[in-house]
């Protein structure tokens, strides 16, 4: 397991490792973050090149709307969604109860079921007059409007924070726990002065996350009638054919997600604490727990997963099981993960250097770093639009200096369509590699570096080995993400490229949810094991 | 070991299946279609036609904006020779950003009805779907109903459900509204069908007809076509609602779905006998049939039970240009007027 894994990274830290020995990380990255970040530039461009005329009519009639929305919205999602990812971890990495090994792996499973398609799925469940409801006669509240969204994403994102904080307590090991505890401190208190400041990092990096998501989302809050800042420049775009407009919006939102980013480095930069030392990654026992308090705790961390998972999926199956296909998914299954391998490679590659910048202390750098993680935030419509225009100039540039007119970097190509993930995306591969760089203490550095290592010796023979895990986070996250992502790929895909998202959105965009099961199902299936995977990449396995 | 095993499993058919998918190569003589729509008469039209001219057709679906936006940017390896998509507004849109060639031809100016088509031959209308009032029969009177203003009217209050106003169904009937009536009172139509809200805007037009059966409302305001597939489909019960045709005049709005000849087709000739073809007796009768959509050519007959049951209604004779031109005023009407 670990060498595949090993392997898997080798290859990674091979590429970046044959540049980074050339060349400076800081100067690597800014170049790095330069080129990710075009996307961003682009937008404010087309942001400035706009008249002020429909930010004039949004500011006087829906704009206080949009954002006090979309921030409840975040702010609700993001605070559920540590509430279940930071419990689930506590319980699975402190206590022992029936179903304990199974459920660790089972409680990541629901970040395979995409947003949209669990809200399509919800609603069907339980909006009045549903079957279910009319079979079993309960009166169930609709899952709408913004409570019912933030149910939605807290379910469908909750395993990004699971995911780092059980790490993160795996990692710290249970001494310094089982210490506060012999000390007569309860397990609340334990956990809380304890625990708790410990992963911290690691949970209000997966809570940046799931905030950031949430920001950029349009497919969840349209349909469930929250009218989100997305909401609005989507409609920007829609309605009144005005990109720019959509741009400035955008960049709105953009500063949204650096005031998020920036009150996650804060809350990050209070409490900075690296382990006591190797000792304490040795495991003391959990907890054992028996009779009802171990059924009552299984059932608890039962639940996201039939939430945000089971329950979704099965409604989509019965549907799927009742209805007539339409037309072949295999195309749309290739396209998929073809478009999935390709980013998590490149993802990689881009986390690794990223999260050297930042580590660097290059302050240039780090600032555009920053801004290429606040593109989580910038919704895929948007990015795949600024995108457009961005290549457009470099085609022409292109043309003139060749003469050809082959459309190579403009939409319709994978390019195009790679970059926008990598913009869209950058911030789960960089808060990953980086959250596992921090882990690599400082005195290891400087003890390789009076040994008289190089730093580039540093890099490969001490923090890749150390980082390994973490990267192969990274890739399998963007792997998911881009599995997922439906307004970007619409957009950019070369047109004979289907993908199971597009092709489950074009079916339930026109209300025939039966249809769209099916693709939906395959596209939940693949990303399962995707996802699962993410379970081997363990600091203790 | 096994583990490792168990990884290779799951990595290997994902990597041979990403290598091994390629572009497709397309043929000189096939037709390419960019179209918005994914229906199953869709799909018999392109089978019908390959079937009856021998020309091989590729289609490409995508979302009406997207479509558009996408042809523009014209960077696409496979242009289009037909691009077909749904409502005036949207054909005006594409219209606009010059996406049509002008196609002259006597049969698709004998047969598509003038209100249903480009003046200038830019597009032609294949179907239309119409934008009705759904009531609860038990608690709505039919003659309490008297057009689109009865949306607004105070016995209705808390009563009326309709899905979000970005929709651009509800966009091109308020532009059609702005037409007919005048902005002032269009607008003032918009925040009292608000006001009558009985929940924030959410969901489809078929969720608003759930809500209709299942009383959290009484009357929205949907297109025919999905109460007719609902109607249709045996897992649904729609036996306690009733359509109503907001006739008053000038007639009921209706949603055109129309197809032009691309403006870089690479086979106007083909791409002008593929409309031709779409609205021959053979092709219009698929649209009622296969997704009861109403045909552009009136005189089609079609085997359509729930269409019959609907009975004929008097369609609003105003053109695509009128419509489409008005999207945007009509969005910030419904901003102003808090319509979500």
């Amino acid at each position: 397991m670990a060498a595949i894994t090993n392997s898997i990274g080798n290859r990674a830290a091979f590429a970046a490792g044959g540049i980074l020995r050339r060349l400076d990380p800081a100067v690597v990255g800014t170049i790095l973050a330069a080129f990710f970040a075009l996307p961003i530039i682009a937008l404010i461009a087309l942001a400035l090149s706009g008249d002020s005329e429909y930010l004039d009519h949004i500011a006087s009639t829906r704009l206080a709307e949009f954002s006090i929305k979309s921030t409840k919205l975040a702010i609700m999602s993001g605070a559920l969604a540590a509430l279940i990812g930071v419990s689930c971890a506590w319980l699975v990495t402190r206590y022992e109860f029936a179903g304990r090994r199974a459920l660790s792996w089972l409680l990541i499973l629901p970040l395979a079921m995409p947003g949209y398609v669990a809200a399509y799925s919800w609603y069907a469940i339980t909006a009045p007059g549903s079957k279910f409801e009319a079979a079993s006669g309960w009166d169930l509240p609709t899952v709408s409007g913004i409570s019912g969204a933030a149910f939605i994403f807290a379910l469908t994102l909750y395993p990004y924070v699971y995911l780092l904080s059980r790490n993160a307590m795996e990692a710290h090991g249970r001494l310094s726990w089982d210490i506060a505890r012999s000390m007569g401190a309860g397990p609340w208190r334990a956990f809380r002065q304890i625990t708790l400041p410990l992963i911290w990092p690691a949970a209000a990096a997966g809570t940046a996350l799931v905030i950031m998501e949430v920001l950029a989302d349009y497919g969840v809050s349209d349909f469930l009638g929250v009218s989100t800042l997305t909401v609005g420049i989507v409609r920007a775009w829609s309605s009144f054919s005005d990109p720019a407009a959509a741009a400035q919006l955008a960049v709105l939102l953009l500063f949204g997600a650096l005031l998020a980013l920036g009150a996650e480095r804060a809350a990050r930069g209070r409490r900075q604490f690296a382990s006591t030392g190797a000792s304490d990654t040795q495991l003391s026992p959990r907890s054992q727990l028996t009779g009802w308090r171990s059924a009552l705790v299984a059932g608890l961390a039962m639940l996201p997963i039939a939430l945000g998972l089971l329950i979704p999926a099965g409604n989509l199956a019965w549907l799927a099981i009742n209805t007539r296909p339409s037309g072949s998914v295999l195309p749309a299954l290739q396209g998929t993960l073809l478009l999935a391998i390709g980013s998590a490679v490149l993802a990689v590659f881009l986390g690794l250097t990223a999260a050297y910048v930042l580590r660097s202390g290059n302050r240039v750098a780090r600032a555009s770093v920053r801004v290429l993680q606040a593109g989580y935030a910038v919704p895929g419509a948007v990015a795949a639009i600024a995108i457009l225009s961005a290549l457009a100039i470099g085609q022409s540039v292109l043309n003139a200096l060749s003469g050809a007119q082959a459309a190579i970097l403009t939409g319709g190509s994978i390019i195009a369509l790679l970059l926008a993930y990598q913009s869209r995306f950058a911030a789960v591969a960089i808060l990953t590699s980086e959250a596992a760089l921090m882990k690599v203490r400082p005195e290891l550095d400087e003890a390789a570096r009076s040994l008289g290592a190089s730093p580039m010796r540093v890099v490969t023979k001490i923090h890749l080995p150390l980082v390994l895990t973490g990267l192969a986070t990274a890739g399998l996250l963007v792997a998911i993400e881009v599995m997922k992502e439906l307004p970007a790929t619409m957009i950019l895909r070369p047109f004979s490229l289907d993908t199971l998202a597009v092709t489950a959105h074009n079916f339930a965009s026109d209300e025939r949810l039966a249809q769209a099961a099916l693709p939906a199902l395959i596209l939940i299936a693949i990303c399962v094991p995707a996802t699962a995977l993410l379970n081997l990449v363990r600091p203790n396995a | 070991m096994t583990n490792r095993f168990a990884l290779g499993l799951v990595l290997a058919p994902l990597v041979v299946l990403g290598a091994c998918s390629q572009e497709v190569e397309t043929s000189d003589d096939t037709l390419v279609i960019y179209s918005s729509r994914h229906y199953d008469s869709d799909y018999a039209l392109y089978e019908a036609f390959t079937e009856a001219t021998g020309v091989e057709v590729e289609v490409v679906e995508a979302d009406g904006d997207l479509l558009i936006e996408r042809v523009k940017a014209d960077g696409d390896s496979n242009p289009p020779d037909v691009i077909i998509t749904v409502d005036s507004g949207r054909l005006w849109k594409a219209d606009q950003e010059g996406l049509f060639a002008s196609t002259s031809s006597d049969i698709l100016n004998q047969r598509v009805p003038a209100s249903m088509r480009h003046p200038d031959g830019h597009w032609y209308g294949i179907s239309s779907r119409a934008r009705v009032l759904v009531y609860a029969k038990d608690r709505v009177e039919a003659s309490d109903l008297t057009g689109y203003e009865s949306l607004a009217d105070p016995k209705f209050g808390g009563r009326v459900c309709a899905r979000s106003s970005g929709n651009i169904y509800n966009i091109s009937l308020l532009s059609a509204l702005i037409a007919r009536w005048g902005e002032e009172r269009a607008q003032d139509w918009a925040s009292k069908v608000a006001g009558n809200f009985a929940r924030d805007p959410q969901g489809g037009d078929s969720d608003q007809i759930r809500a209709v059966v299942a009383g959290e409302c009484d009357v929205a305001l949907v297109n025919h076509y999905y109460y007719a597939r609902m109607a249709l489909d045996t897992n649904e019960d729609v036996s306690n609602v009733a359509v109503y045709w907001p006739e008053a005049d000038p007639g009921v709005h209706v949603n055109i779905s129309g197809a032009g000849v691309a403006a870089n087709a690479r086979h106007p000739e083909l791409a002008k006998k593929f409309i031709e073809f779409a609205v021959s007796d053979e092709a219009q009768k698929l649209f009622p049939e296969l997704t009861s959509e109403y045909p552009a050519v009136p005189a089609v007959t079609y085997d359509n039970a729930v269409l019959d049951a609907l009975g004929t209604f008097k369609a609003d004779p105003l053109d695509g240009t009128t419509i489409g031109s008005r999207q945007e005023e009509a969005q910030r009407l419904f901003d102003r007027a808090g319509w979500p």
